[in-house]
């Protein structure tokens, strides 16, 4: 059987704005079937990394490879294998919780009844059939992140893309959600995803990678990771904020 | 095709979901006005154009008629940054959608550019298709011009939109724009001989160009030449729509707009003006106003439209106010500084007064949360309106001095004046529509997606009530013949502008409190999958 190409493959990856590297040679490899967790502390260069690999951000200098496939010139190829959870503002606010899900499947390319039935049924999946009819504008942040992620499994992807997608979910959801996952994983899927939480992603991923200042500072499985100690310990390590806490006179 | 069609389903099914809740007897009632006007004008047309004893008249006026439906199409929706409905690309990018798909949808939008001029040629082609004396087919001639309009249009606002993404390119890039779009006035008008004389050469200059290749189309004359003359032009438009679409569609506007690190020197300087207001109020009004004009300097469409106002304004006016005759002698000479001013005092509004939540919408919860009664919120961003405008109108009167433009006190003061009172009516109303119209407007796009045409209509309907006063303060002038009846008119009117302010900033507060939930709903909803 021939050896599967990494789900993502990035080498020496820069993205500069004004004259900030927000990214600055990020080389890392995703191996097909993996759950990936992508972490660093704010304004590290997670979410600068996600939009690219996403194609909404074109690298200044780099390689992305998603499947196999080089990104942006076989960006087409790509988009149709990958399901995106990104950030929410890419949201159609005005449109019905039902409406986007099936408006994201037929982009896929899915017949419209075909994606109107599976939109129903995600929605049942994601326990937001009773506000299928309310406008995502008047959804509470967990249920945008609950949508987002129906609208990403409608067309069955290999790649999942995710940027935060637990935050805002209560726990209740967070299980759903991280059931669906996991379930996804087992059946072949790659899930790559950044977030704050490390106890999720201690309990989910296992991979992981760290990066600070635009550089992966640490990569590896969860395991080698953590060592004997836990990955918060990890984090903190690796990203050198383990200072004394001050307290101000005035507070 | 399924994909398209699933953009424009999503997008009816955004408007059919969002309109019921926004205002929609007034956007109805101001496109009735606005585009009833242009049917009108496309009615006449199709009359003028289907009698069989006009045809002298449509020899002498196709070409130019055809170039200034080229002009208002391709200039006017660039120079009142309103440039349509558009695809929301930044949000579509990420689907496996080919990008001819979403070309083929951005050509049929650039329709929302200039509705006006797609009625007018209409009209015309039903009137060709109506008259005896000319070709059936010579309609149908009216088809490649209209595609070529289209394409180039998606090439230019691509274009326009990715320059004026650069931050620091983007002001020179516009005030080049505008000098372009004044100077063929200018010409006309200070240039050798007579407008008409301008008219004859031009038409006999213009057959290699698509609206003289048109026009002699619609006349039978040199059919094969014209006809390869304007498929050329249109598959030329196509070819370069395509090409500066596809530049779009990788681009990366937030990289373009990247602050670089200031020097301190520069620093200082900044943080010098934004704390002016300190030294005028007291917080919270001092905090609130220099947040606001922090925020609306380093906003990309306030600098653009506050840019437009002594720019546009003074070259739109200039050739007027020159005439044939010179300045001293054109009434619009005398009056310049007033017209000006008040023009840009218009073009401000619309990012000064209309929506004063919808750029900082995030602000506008915290409003609410903040312990600052809420008047004083609409204030201080009232006041802020009214340092820009100040700022503006200084800007002008800099450059009508350097212009030697006449200027004295008394045409000073009356320029103040005029737009003071005329600003103090505009906030009043601006503030009530702030709160019952409240909706979200992304402050980093340099162009505006609605119709250039809705713009003009709101124009139309809302100033010329909130001129009045100023209206008659001139009818004084010119009945008494008199400076001080003219400002004795014009302080009565400033009075009556502050007690109708007072009573429209209290309906306002007390709107917002009623409303206030469903105000942060409109600011915080996003739009479909096309901006309009």
């Amino acid at each position: 059987m021939p050896e599967l190409p990494p789900a993502v493959e990035v080498q020496n990856l820069r993205k500069v704005y004004g004259s900030k590297a927000a990214v600055d040679g990020l080389s890392l490899t995703v191996a097909q079937g993996s759950f990936f967790g992508f972490l660093g502390p704010n304004g590290a260069g997670k979410t600068t990394t996600i939009k690219m690999l996403m194609g909404l951000a074109p690298p200044t200098s780099g390689t992305i490879r998603l499947l196999g496939l080089a990104m942006p010139e076989q960006g087409l190829e790509i988009k149709k294998m990958i399901g995106l959870v990104p950030d929410e503002s890419l949201l159609f606010d005005h449109l019905t919780g039902g409406e986007f899900v099936e408006f994201v499947g037929r982009m896929y390319g899915l017949e419209q009844k075909i994606a109107r039935d599976r939109s129903v049924e995600l929605l049942e999946l994601f326990e937001l059939d009773g506000s299928r009819k309310k406008l995502i504008a008047e959804y509470s942040k967990g249920m945008r992140k609950r949508v987002a992620m129906a609208a990403a499994l409608i067309h069955r992807p290999r790649l999942f893309l995710m940027d935060e997608p637990f935050e805002g979910v209560d726990a209740v959801g967070a299980r759903m959600m991280k059931d669906i996952l996991l379930e996804q994983v087992r059946h072949g899927a790659t899930i790559f995803l950044t977030s704050h939480v490390l106890e999720v992603v201690e309990r989910l991923c296992d991979h992981v990678a760290i990066i600070n200042e635009g550089k992966v500072v640490i990569q590896g499985s969860m395991d080698e990771l953590r060592g004997a100690t836990t990955l918060e310990d990890a984090f903190v390590r690796a990203v050198g904020v383990d200072r004394a806490t001050e307290t101000l006179d005035w507070l | 095709m399924n994909q398209a069609r699933a953009i424009l389903w999503a997008q009816w099914r955004t408007v059919r979901n969002f309109y019921p809740r926004g205002g929609v007897a007034w956007t109805a009632l101001i496109g009735a006005g606005w585009y009833g006007f242009w049917l009108l004008a496309a009615i006449s047309t199709a009359r003028l154009a289907a009698s069989p004893a006009n045809l002298g008249l449509m020899k002498a006026a196709l070409t130019g008629g055809l170039l200034l439906v080229f002009l208002y199409w391709q200039v006017v929706p660039l120079l009142m940054a309103a440039t349509g409905a558009s695809l929301e690309l930044r949000k579509l990018q990420v689907y496996p959608i080919p990008a001819a798909e979403l070309f083929s949808i951005e050509v049929m939008l650039r329709v929302t550019a200039a509705v006006e001029m797609l009625l007018i040629v209409i009209g015309l082609a039903l009137g060709l298709f109506m008259n005896p004396a000319v070709p059936k087919w010579a309609a149908l001639t009216l088809a490649p011009y209209i595609f070529f309009n289209l394409f180039l249009a998606v090439g230019l606002r691509d274009l326009v939109a990715r320059i004026l993404a650069h931050k620091r390119i983007r002001e020179v890039a516009f005030l080049l724009l505008v000098i372009c779009a004044g100077l063929p006035q200018l010409l006309m008008l200070r240039g050798p001989g007579s407008a008409k004389g301008w008219w004859t050469a031009f038409g006999d200059a213009s057959l290699g160009w698509p609206w003289g290749a048109t026009a002699n189309l619609i006349q039978n004359r040199l059919v094969p030449q014209s006809l390869a003359i304007v498929l050329l032009w249109a598959l030329a438009a196509a070819i370069f729509g395509y090409w500066q679409f596809k530049t779009s569609l990788s681009f990366d506007a937030q990289a373009a707009s990247a602050t670089e690190v200031r020097s301190s020197r520069q620093d200082g300087l900044v943080e010098r003006f934004f704390r002016l207001p300190s030294l005028l109020f007291r917080d919270p009004l001092a905090a609130l106003i220099e947040k606001e004009i922090r925020f609306l300097v380093r906003s990309p469409r306030f600098r653009l439209v506050f840019l437009m106002g002594f720019t546009f304004g003074l070259v739109i006016w200039l050739p007027l106010a020159l005439g044939k005759s010179g300045l001293a002698k054109s009434a619009l000479g005398t009056n310049y500084l007033t017209v000006v001013s008040v023009y840009s005092l218009l073009l401000l509004s619309e990012v000064c007064f209309w929506n004063s939540f919808g750029f900082d919408r995030s602000a506008a919860q915290f409003y609410f949360l903040a312990p600052v009664p809420f008047w004083r919120v609409l204030v201080g961003k009232n006041l802020s309106a009214v340092f820009f405008i100040l700022v503006e109108i200084t800007a002008v009167t800099v450059v009508c001095a350097c212009l030697g433009m006449p200027l004295n006190p008394v045409r000073l003061a009356e320029a103040y004046s005029v737009a003071g009172v005329l600003t103090i009516f505009l906030l009043g109303a601006g503030n009530l529509l702030s709160v019952h119209q409240a909706r979200a407007v992304n402050p980093a796009t340099s162009f505006r997606t609605g119709a250039a045409g809705r713009v003009q209509a709101m124009l139309f309907v809302i100033y010329p009530i909130a001129s009045i006063p100023a209206g008659l303060a001139y009818l004084a002038r010119w009945a008494f013949d008199s400076e001080v009846a003219f400002f004795l008119v014009l302080a009565f009117d400033a009075v009556v502008a502050i007690i109708v302010y007072r009573i429209a900033l209290q309906s306002a507060v007390e709107a917002a409190e009623r409303i206030k939930e469903s105000m942060i709903t409109a600011l915080s909803a996003s739009d479909g999958p096309i901006a309009s």
